[in-house]
């Protein structure tokens, strides 16, 4: 499982140059990890809310530092290899993106 | 930046469905919304690059992006219009109806549509110069750094001149519908101007960037043709227009190597694109039609005579110089002059090339220009009048905008 955090706050927009070479890229990573990726996942809205024993908060979250914008699945053999994947993924290229990898332990 | 990876068709996807949206949606809700529209598009893109890269791309990618970005600026209307009630009292019905289906519009709509807005950038009100930003940036889709970097002009300046554009259009309120043919015909020279400017800006740009010398052309080439291939634009000089960008495309991956700029004498022949000139010369056919005679026409005439030619020696030169002097009668420009002086240097003597440049009443922004020095000290170099030639070649150093443009004339100087 691979969680996708990023700060949050404004940022500039991308222009359409920069998300041609960032669709490219994406396109190129997953074309090469296709053997790895199990579940592209899904962008995770900032809407949304968090229930405990004592309430529901309602988001949206944007007074927090870090966010987490989304999610995916891998398959590797070794924290090692999937370590090696996100690494020279387009998503870990975006300055203020960190993606932190935990195994889903099974039975 | 290379783009290598994307598939067939989509390298520029999103650049060049920006203009196509922008325009449409501008058909259908106006210019004065032209700001929200802008950002609605860039904001569908950004959802386009999430979900496509999650899933698959749609199957019509444009569509797709026509009909998220279209719910983009509803919302954000009835956000609008929630606060403003009043101020929008004559709604289109089309804004109530919440869950409506929306279809986007045909390719060729949709490129009728560029081509409208594209006309409508052009109006007499608008400086040439804020008129190629607007071009750039809302028909092409440049970011405002994109264009500073190609135009070699201050981000600040883009902004400038793009809001320049802007207001005079929203302050005019066009409709792209209600542009007539006649209007259209009235503003075909301002449209060339443009089209010949982006070509110009990228062909002659001293960037070190091949990609972003030629994707000023490509962009010149993209518009021009949708240009010709529309009722208003389907015109010789057009075709002249599209056979100019097309030879000056055949060579200009010849016009850098490693050490910076190369000169014509100099360009390796066999590596320019002979199918890029074999298009040409059949654009350069279809403009031979009519009783009329552009620059452009001119233009790419001396362009095709260097093209054809197997060598700088053999080029057929009294056939330039004869160009020259017509384009000079056309569209009077002392570069035009400047340009016959050297070819006139090739086909006659160098001293007659001098001699024209003597008689010529040169304007004072001319005189300041490293072109000018340039041309003089090769021609007193060819004379052996060293000693001038010298004093001038350091005066257009110093003048030259970049480091690629000097480099380029202590090349050529360093012959002598």
């Amino acid at each position: 499982m691979c969680i996708l955090r990023s700060q949050t706050g404004e940022c500039e927009k991308p222009s359409p140059t920069d998300m041609e070479t960032m669709y490219a890229r994406y396109q190129a990573w997953q074309s090469k990890f296709s053997d790895n990726i199990l579940d592209m996942g899904g962008a995770l809205s900032s809407d949304g809310a968090v229930v405990d024993k004592d309430g529901v908060k309602d988001g949206p979250f944007v007074e927090m530092k870090e966010l987490i914008g989304g999610y995916m699945l891998l398959t590797a053999n070794s924290l090692e290899t999937a370590k090696q994947v996100i690494q020279v993924s387009p998503m870990v290229a975006n300055s203020g993106t960190s993606i932190e990898i935990r195994e889903i332990s099974t039975p | 930046m290379s783009h290598s990876q994307a598939p067939e068709g989509l390298a520029h996807l999103f650049r060049h469905e920006y203009g196509s949206l922008v325009a449409s949606l501008v058909r259908q809700f106006g210019i004065q919304r032209i700001d929200l529209i802008e950002d609605s598009v860039q904001d569908s893109m950004a959802q386009a690059l999430t979900i496509w890269s999650m899933s698959t791309r749609p199957e019509n990618p444009s569509g797709w992006l026509y009909q998220v970005t279209y719910k983009y600026i509803l919302s954000a209307l009835r956000k609008d219009k929630r606060q403003h009630t009043i101020l929008y009292e004559n709604f289109d019905s089309s804004f109530n109806e919440s869950n409506r289906q929306v279809y986007a519009p045909l390719v060729g709509q949709m490129s009728d549509a560029l081509l409208r807005m594209f006309f409508i950038a052009c109006h007499e009100s608008i400086s040439q110069e804020s008129q190629l930003v607007f071009t750039l940036k809302s028909l092409c889709g440049f970011s405002v750094k994109e264009i500073s970097a190609r135009l070699f002009i201050s981000e600040a300046n883009v902004y400038k001149r793009f809001n320049r554009a802007k207001k005079s259009l929203v302050k005019q309120n066009f409709v792209l519908d209600e542009i007539t043919q006649v209007q259209a015909e009235k503003r075909m020279p301002a449209v060339y101007k443009v089209l010949y400017l982006m070509l110009t800006e990228g062909y002659l740009s001293s960037h070190p960037d091949l990609t972003i010398r030629l994707d000023l052309c490509l962009e010149a080439e993209r518009l021009a043709r949708i240009l010709c291939e529309h009722p208003w634009g389907n015109k010789p000089e057009t075709y002249a227009l599209l056979a100019l960008i097309h030879f000056n495309l055949a060579r200009i991956a010849t016009r850098e190597n490693k050490a910076g700029l190369v000169l014509l004498a100099d360009q390796q022949r066999d590596l320019w694109d002979k199918q890029k000139i074999a298009q040409a010369l059949s654009y350069l056919a279809l403009s031979a039609q009519g009783d009329s005679i552009s620059r452009y026409h001119i233009e790419a005439s001396i362009a095709a005579e260097h093209c054809l030619a197997e060598s700088f020696q053999k080029t057929r030169w009294q056939n330039i110089v004869a160009a020259y002097e017509l384009l000079e009668s056309v569209a009077p420009s002392p570069m035009h002059r400047l340009n016959r002086a050297l070819a006139v240097a090739e086909n006659d003597t160098p001293e007659a090339g001098l001699k024209i440049l003597e008689d010529a009443d040169i304007p004072s922004w001319l005189q300041r220009s490293y072109h000018w020095y340039a041309v003089l000290a090769d021609l007193q170099y060819r004379t052996n009048d060293t000693a001038a030639a010298v004093q001038n070649v350091n005066k257009a150093i110093e003048l030259a905008p970049s480091q690629y443009v000097k480099d380029l004339l202590n090349q050529r100087m360093s012959r002598y």
